[in-house]
């Protein structure tokens, strides 16, 4: 068999940002008609690299070839037009406009709003998707999103499709239906680019695999000529991280508890609906849920964070909380480290605040829970995504509170930092906590919990801890 | 009581031309998701180049100035505000300063301390054939200085650029997300550019309006306040052409209004009319907490 030619070559490509070298010397090249994942750590460069490809970034250094042409890509609308389509991480579409109109984004002349339907149609059907075409993009679901994201870049004109982290925001089902669609894409003529760091994922569906570390490359070969245990040592550049073992041992008091709760978000919609649940002292309940089922505003509730709207709730008045936006909703980045400490409880705080214990304090948390910032002056903002986290959980763990509530906690932090995260919260509920944790990620809850509670639609359901059962109860199947 | 309420509309018709050009500029800054408070030194500066040109004796020229000092004034603001992405509070007032500075200066340095005796020829107002003649609505809306036309040209064509052509979806793409238009290949920082000199053309024919089709002088200050009106009449017209018209009407019946009590004696202070289109919006945006804002959702960020 003839190996197929090469769509996308990126050669030896460097960037650096300021002080800090995203990139020096990565390359990838992508065969025509396979699906290639670029697998990495969070901070390998993979992001960096796929920007360069989409004309985000300018490479200070390195060549770019598509399809055997040597090209200079300026801009992203260069890449659209040598065929590049790229899907991010963090959504680009208009919340405020419609699918029809975010699809017609970068066209020119006079728009038709009856052609551009027509188009979205026609490559919903070529793709297998559904996606109601006069929909806004603010009421579709992640899953939708990023459906209306992929259509957006067929419909003008991508051949090779660039996709960074695309499962992380989906339900294992959904997920797999994504996957299964690449793969289709390549199989009728398309090209894709998947950046991920999920291991099984990049095994199941892609034919090469690149392997990113601290912006070089450093493992790039056919699928089928790797194991998951040389791509996660390339990955992470020796033996994975082994996580500490914990004994289990029986829960004990009702921590909270809630009867018939019914709890409305911020415009009034009432998100989640007749939930009595229980967690005791010394357990860990997970939560599962595809986004949008009500788990956030149930959590919300169960830290005091909402009121309930129906029903009762029983809750200790200290609650460690940890949310899952942390730039927006758990630390202000423009302060130091001991200013940011500082924030917690200090709604109910008055008076005078004692800067020289809180410092002290700071420095002893940072050493504690291996946060690395240089001092307790550090601004939180200089610090990597990991380190934050850390400091989050140290500030809202630090005075042992009965009941810890986490949001997805390790959104963006690599193996290491994971690791590190996990294990302060078997430790918190080894201590005696209750611990309910809820994350995007369905193997992260099955990996932490010891009961499993699953949202669809607003209602609680307990499930086993199975992959498979909790995978359905997600998508609303009993 | 026919001819003062045909008066009073026609009033009002005329007292709304020089609001709905600059509302229907800021309209479309807004909409790329810039607020340009220096919508009131646009008109100023239109006003002020109007005089300069139509010394001449020549209105045309006079507009093309008063159009001409607006775009300056429009693109000294982007210079600032899109390409050096300052604040655009910031640079709006210090445009509306400069302006009213430079203006103050300039025609006391050419036209003496007082200037009190300059006075210009005026357009007058031009009837349409046929449609003059309907009754009421014929001299109300048909016999006008022509920069009243202009608002009726600039209002379906507007609408039409904003919906129905892609640079109008890219445009209104960037006042809900300017960050992300840019994977779509669209040039954020050129479209508002683009915007912002448009608007100073229309702001600055609102200018040379008072002074070309109204007033007949030139005073220091003279704009008024009607740019930061405009910016409300594009909240209470929602952001939209023709909302922002019949906000900019309503603005401009409220004046005429005024006229009209006291014509009829009525011995109300006048100030209460005047603060009237201010009540309405206040009560428009009241009426707007519970619902969804419609607002570009990037309003005042730099792109």
């Amino acid at each position: 068999m003839i190996a197929p030619a090469e769509s996308l070559a990126l050669e030896n490509i460097s960037r650096s940002f300021g002080a800090v070298r995203a990139l020096h010397g990565a390359s990838l090249v992508v065969r025509d008609r396979t699906v290639h994942a670029v697998l990495g750590e969070n901070g390998a460069g993979k992001t960096t690299l796929m920007r360069v490809a989409f004309g985000l970034v300018r490479p200070d250094a390195g060549t770019i070839r598509v399809r055997g042409r040597t090209v200079t890509i300026a801009s992203p609308a260069a890449a659209i037009a040598l065929g590049l389509g790229m899907v991010h991480q963090h959504f680009s579409s208009v919340p405020a406009m419609t699918v029809v109109e975010n699809v017609a984004l970068g066209g020119r002349g006079v728009y038709r709003a009856k052609h551009v339907r027509a188009r979205v149609r026609e490559v919903c059907e070529l793709v297998g998707f559904e996606l109601d075409p006069d929909a806004r993009a603010s009421d579709l679901s992640v899953g939708a999103q990023q459906r209306l994201e992929i259509v957006t870049a067929l419909a003008r004109g991508a051949r090779t499709l660039i996709l960074d982290e695309p499962t992380a925001v989906l339900a294992p089902r959904e997920a797999d239906d994504l996957l299964g669609m690449l793969r289709r894409f390549a199989d009728t003529g398309g090209t894709v680019v998947l950046i991920t760091h999920k291991l099984p994922e990049a095994l199941a569906v892609a034919d090469d695999v690149t392997v990113l570390r601290h912006g070089q490359t450093v493992l790039a070969q056919a699928v089928g000529a790797v194991d998951s245990v040389r791509l996660a040592q390339a990955m992470i550049g020796g033996a994975p991280p082994i996580e500490t073992r914990h004994e289990r041992r029986a829960p004990g008091a009702i921590v909270v508890a809630t009867r018939a709760l019914g709890v409305r978000d911020a415009r009034g919609v009432l998100r989640a609906k007749d939930i009595s649940l229980e967690v005791r002292a010394g357990e860990i309940i997970g939560i599962a849920g595809v986004d949008g089922a009500g788990q956030h505003e149930l959590l919300l509730c169960l830290a005091g964070r909402l009121a309930p709207s129906t029903g009762h709730i029983e809750r200790p008045a200290d609650v460690g909380f940890v949310p899952e936006d942390r730039h927006r909703d758990a630390l202000i980045l423009d302060f130091d480290v001991a200013e940011n400490l500082a924030l917690r409880g200090s709604g109910a705080a008055r008076g005078r605040i004692a800067w020289r214990p809180i410092r002290t304090c700071a420095a002893a948390l940072l050493t504690e829970y291996d946060v690395r910032a240089p001092s307790a002056d550090t601004r939180v903002g200089t610090m990597s995504g990991g380190n934050q986290q850390k400091l989050v959980l140290a500030r809202e763990l630090e005075s042992r509170p009965p009941l810890v509530i986490v949001e997805n906690p390790t959104r963006g932090l690599d193996i290491a930092a994971t690791a590190a995260v996990h294990d302060r919260l078997r430790n918190a509920r080894d201590g005696g906590a209750a611990v309910t944790v809820y994350s995007s990620d369905l193997d992260e809850v099955l990996g932490l919990a010891d009961r499993l509670i699953v949202m669809f639609d607003g209602r609680a359901r307990e499930v086993p801890l199975d992959r498979d059962a909790a995978g359905r109860a997600m998508l609303g199947a009993t | 009581m026919t001819d003062a309420l045909t008066s009073c509309l026609e009033a009002s018709v005329r007292t709304a031309t020089p609001l709905a050009l600059a509302a229907l500029g800021e309209l479309l800054v807004e909409r790329a998701g810039v607020i340009n408070i220096g919508l009131e030194g646009i008109v100023l500066g239109g006003a002020f180049g109007a005089l300069l040109g139509a010394g001449g004796n020549s209105l045309t020229i006079g507009f093309i100035a008063g159009c001409a000092a607006g775009v300056a004034i429009a693109a000294l603001f982007a210079l600032f505000a899109v390409t050096m992405r300052a604040d655009q509070i910031i640079t709006g007032t210090a445009v509306n300063l400069l302006v009213l500075g430079l203006t103050g200066a300039l025609y006391r340095g050419l036209y003496g301390a007082t200037g009190a005796a300059l006075t210009i020829p005026t357009t007058g107002s031009v009837a349409v054939p046929l449609l003059a003649r309907i009754p009421v609505l014929g001299p109300t809306l048909f016999d006008q200085p022509p920069p009243t036309y202009l608002v009726y040209l600039t209002v379906p064509l507007l609408w039409w650029w904003l919906y129905r052509t892609h640079s109008g979806l890219a445009v209104r793409a960037i006042g809900e997300r300017p960050d992300s238009v840019r994977v779509a290949g669209i040039d954020a920082h050129r479209w508002r550019w683009m915007t912002l000199l448009m608007s100073g053309g229309l702001g600055g024919v609102a200018g040379a309006t008072l002074v070309l089709s109204q007033s007949g002088t030139f005073a220091e200050g003279m704009s008024a306040g009607r740019g930061f009106i405009a910016i409300a009449i594009v909240v209470l017209g929602r952001w939209r052409p023709m909302g922002v018209a019949i906000a900019s009407l309503l603005f401009g019946a409220a004046s005429a209004l005024q006229y009209l009590f006291q014509a009829m004696g009525w011995r109300a202070p006048y100030q209460l009319f005047l603060a009237l289109p201010y009540v309405l919006t206040l009560l428009a945006l009241a009426g707007l907490a519970g619902r969804k804002i419609e607002a570009p959702a990037a309003l005042g960020r730099a792109a």
